[in-house]
């Protein structure tokens, strides 16, 4: 029991940490990201590469993931920042896809669909399993503060206000001799290494990565965690993710509920749940739980973003 | 130079099939004004619907065609009612990221109903023809005289049709054809109905070649919305230009990078044009 | 009582907004009326509440007897008093015919009858009828708007600032156009930037400064005042 509630943590934990890096981008920037989960894979990878093929120790594989995926994200940035919002959720949910084919296909890099597997842990091994996953929890929870803090001072601070403007109406901010172009490339770039730290920490948790663990449904959760808990607040994202975590949770205790239910049907199901929890937030409660605290994010914002 | 015309040919025929979702995707941004996600999970019911109409009731290719069509344009109807109307207020990102929602929704619905194992169709299996070295299969021509049929019907209804016309009003000019007494959301309604429903028409011709499951229509999203990109979203001639464009492309890609890409093809094509030419080739927003 | 009889209107576009001050005029069967005034004077909000586009916060608007503020512009349209906006008043891709088709959606019927009449009457129609409306110049575009209004054989009409942005010989053109349909029995109120030739054609005129009524009165009167020449007809 301990055991399972210590993962749900785990997980609650990692989707808190890409709810904040979405927040930075999206609620405090502006930008939405659909490729979230193309980021956290490349992170993943990353990590897990250089420390299997390499050899180097699990924080350096962290770095490096932070560092690739940023970079990857001031690419995309560069490339799509000018589109208006529909357009570039058409094309941030595109450039995930095209991350799992890569994975899928360049077998002599990521070993394809049979994914990377025996990914070290720290103290992995030296320790029983669940302490391990004690040990690791704390790790993640550390994560998640240090994030928030980070986060929290670039909210309060001039980049972060700017951010904000750019988002609330970015011809203003031009007009006001912003550099609109170059904050936009920072804010994504600084979330996609954020989401690349995420997958790192994924990859070394459950010492086995492969493109199926990122589909766009982790996206949606995402989403779901961050509007439920309030866009534009960094607790607020915290809170979505557990909420999230223990929402979908539900429907395995559903499934034990209702007879019958073959393994596919459990896995539609919790999909379900969540995409349609999104659909229903969006209508009933688009502000949230926690809205932002400076001034109320009602969404729709004021215009469209 | 026989293997570049034998992609071409597939490259057609491929691409007048995507059209027909493509036209579907366009028509609902046309009206709706926002980019609907859901479109591939639409795909996937309609190919369920002609798939059962088939097993079933041994229905032949066209008649699960019309099915999958009628599936598809009823569930997309409902289906917007339900989930995205209400949202409409919120702005087209708003109503993206929900149809997103729907997508994934609808997809698991699906699952749950059907698994996801691989479903093929009853067809009479046929041999391909040869002409001059290019080979041609019977079971692709029929797809893509049904595809014909499908767009020269759509075509003919917006072209003559009091309520077809009506609704190349709204996507000219909202708020004109609103004063003019065009009840708008009959005419969402009608949008969804028609683009969900070739959606579905789109899902069973792709399916009919290969199998369905409930990532059928998922698979070919990238495609379809490069498709209508390329063309311009909102202009329907342009998604038929797109798809064309689009099938070609990935079939000729084959040539330099691994089947497996085809799909990044699209995602390119949607890059290139968003950031050189975002109208797309034949799309103009006039309002 | 007038055709249209307006009184005291106060209107904006928000609830803070005042726009319009309290404003009245009326307009009698058949007639053309002008309305001036400098920029943001509320010329053009004053026709979209009589329209129905803008809901009056006070006062009244009264068509042919009846009360129509706070209705829609679709039944206001319904009881005879079309609007002809000054922007995006036809559909760009459609057709001219199809144009007019959707001109006169509500009732398909009595606009099958209609089109024939109106493209006898503007031959310039009747002649570019199967080419997209955005091909059309101006002027042209202005003509088809007027004649989508039509389609619904309103009482009366509301222009606003039909000329604007057309060349002078295109507006010279237009005013003859608008003379024409208002010769055929119905009444024009219209607002305009050029003052010369409203005053030229329009029986009574109004002027508007400030969302509420300065002068008003004969046209001819009005272009003589050396007040009303000093201030719109540059002396």
């Amino acid at each position: 029991m301990l055991d399972y509630l210590v993962s749900l943590l785990t997980y609650a934990a990692l989707y808190g940490i890409m709810a904040l890096a979405l927040n930075l981008v999206w609620g405090m920037g502006g930008m939405i990201n659909l490729g979230l989960v193309g980021f956290y894979a490349v992170g993943a990878y990353v990590s897990a590469l250089a420390t299997i093929k390499l050899g180097v120790p699990i924080a350096v594989g962290a770095c490096a993931a932070l560092v690739l995926a940023a970079a990857l994200g001031s690419v995309v940035a560069l490339a799509t920042l000018r589109l208006r919002g529909d357009y570039l959720a058409i094309v941030t949910l595109g450039f995930a896809e095209v991350v799992r084919i890569v994975a899928s296909n360049e077998i002599w890099l990521t070993n394809g669909t049979d994914g990377i597997s025996n990914i070290r842990g720290p103290l992995r091994g030296a320790v029983t399993p669940e302490t391990f996953n004690l040990i690791y929890l704390t790790l993640m929870v550390v994560a998640v503060a240090a994030v928030v803090f980070l986060l929290q001072r670039l909210a309060r601070a001039p980049f972060g206000r700017v951010l904000r403007a750019i988002r609330d109406d970015d011809q203003v901010a031009a007009v006001a001799g912003k550099p609109v172009l170059a904050f936009k490339v920072k804010a994504f770039a600084a979330s996609a290494g954020i989401l690349g730290l995420a997958g790192s920490l994924y990859a070394h948790y459950t010492s086995y990565v492969a493109p199926d663990s990122f589909q766009p449904l982790l996206t949606i959760y995402v989403v779901l965690a961050l509007v439920a808990g309030g866009r534009g607040n960094n607790y607020g994202a915290v809170l979505g993710a557990v909420l999230v975590v223990a929402f979908t949770e539900s429907t395995r205790f559903l499934s034990e509920v209702v007879p019958g239910l073959q393994a596919v049907q459990v896995a539609a199901l919790r999909q379900l749940v969540v995409s349609v929890g999104l659909l229903a937030i969006l209508r009933y409660r688009p502000g949230g739980i926690l809205p932002e605290r400076i001034r109320p994010v009602a969404i729709p914002p004021r215009r469209p973003a | 130079m026989q293997e570049i015309a034998q992609l071409l040919i597939n490259g057609v025929v491929s691409g007048t099939i995507l059209a027909v979702p493509a036209i579907g995707l366009t028509a609902i941004y046309a009206v709706l004004r926002f980019p609907n996600f859901s479109i591939a999970s639409h795909a996937t019911v309609g190919a369920f619907a002609g798939y059962i109409a088939n097993a079933t009731l041994a229905l032949p290719a066209p008649a699960a065609v019309l099915v999958g069509f009628g599936a598809a344009g009823l569930v997309g109807v409902a289906s917007d009612q339900l989930a995205l109307r209400p949202l409409r207020p919120s702005g087209a990102l708003t109503s993206a990221i929900a149809s997103v929602a729907l997508m994934i929704a609808l997809e698991n619905l699906l699952r749950f109903g059907f698994g996801n194992d691989l479903r093929g169709f009853d067809l009479p299996i046929m041999r391909d023809w040869r002409l001059g070295g290019l080979r041609v299969g019977p079971q692709q021509l029929e797809n893509l005289g049904m595809a014909i049929v499908s767009m020269a019907a759509l075509f003919l209804f917006l072209s003559f049709t009091r309520t077809g016309k009506a609704m190349r009003a709204v996507a000219d000019n909202p708020a004109l054809a609103d004063v003019k007494g065009i009840d708008p959301e009959q005419m969402a309604r009608l949008a969804s109905f028609i683009g969900m429903g070739l959606a579905g028409a789109g899902g069973v011709l792709l399916g009919l070649d290969t199998s369905i499951d409930p990532l059928t229509g998922f698979r070919a999203i990238l495609s379809i919305f490069a498709a209508a990109v390329v063309g311009g979203l909102g202009s329907i001639p342009g998604a038929v230009v797109g798809a064309l464009t689009v099938g070609i492309a990935e079939e000729l890609s084959l040539i330099a990078i691994a089947p497996a890409y085809r799909t990044a093809v699209g995602f390119g094509a949607i890059l290139i044009v968003l950031t050189v030419r975002p109208r797309g080739l034949l799309g103009e927003r006039a309002y | 009582m007038g055709l249209l009889s307006v009184e005291g209107l106060i209107a904006g576009y928000s609830a803070a907004d005042e726009i319009l001050k309290g404003v009245s005029l009326t307009v009698e069967v058949g007639e053309i009326v002008a309305i001036l005034g400098p920029n943001g004077a509320g010329k053009s909000t004053l026709l979209k509440a009589v329209a129905g586009l803008v809901k009056p916060k006070r006062g009244s608007v009264s068509f042919a007897g009846e009360r129509i503020d706070g209705r829609a512009p679709r039944e206001v349209s319904a009881l005879g008093l079309a609007f002809v906006p000054q922007e995006q008043n036809v559909f760009p891709r459609l057709s001219v015919l199809e144009n007019l088709e959707i001109g006169g959606y509500a009732d398909p019927a009595a606009a099958r009858r209609r089109i024939p009449t109106l493209l006898q009457r503007f031959p310039m129609l009747a002649e570019k009828r199967r080419q997209a409306a955005r091909t059309l110049s101006g002027g042209q575009r202005q003509v088809l708007a007027m004649a989508m209004a039509l389609m619904v054989e309103p009482q009366l009409l509301l222009l606003d600032e039909p000329s604007a942005g057309l060349s002078p010989i295109a507006a010279e053109r237009l005013f003859e156009t608008i003379q024409a349909i208002n010769a055929d029995g119905v009444a024009i109120v219209m607002v305009e930037q050029n003052a010369l030739e409203a005053l030229a054609i329009a029986r009574r005129s109004y002027i508007l400064v400030d969302g509420r009524n300065s002068r008003s009165g004969p046209s001819a009167e009005l272009g003589a005042d050396p007040e009303v020449r000093r201030l719109f007809l540059g002396g």
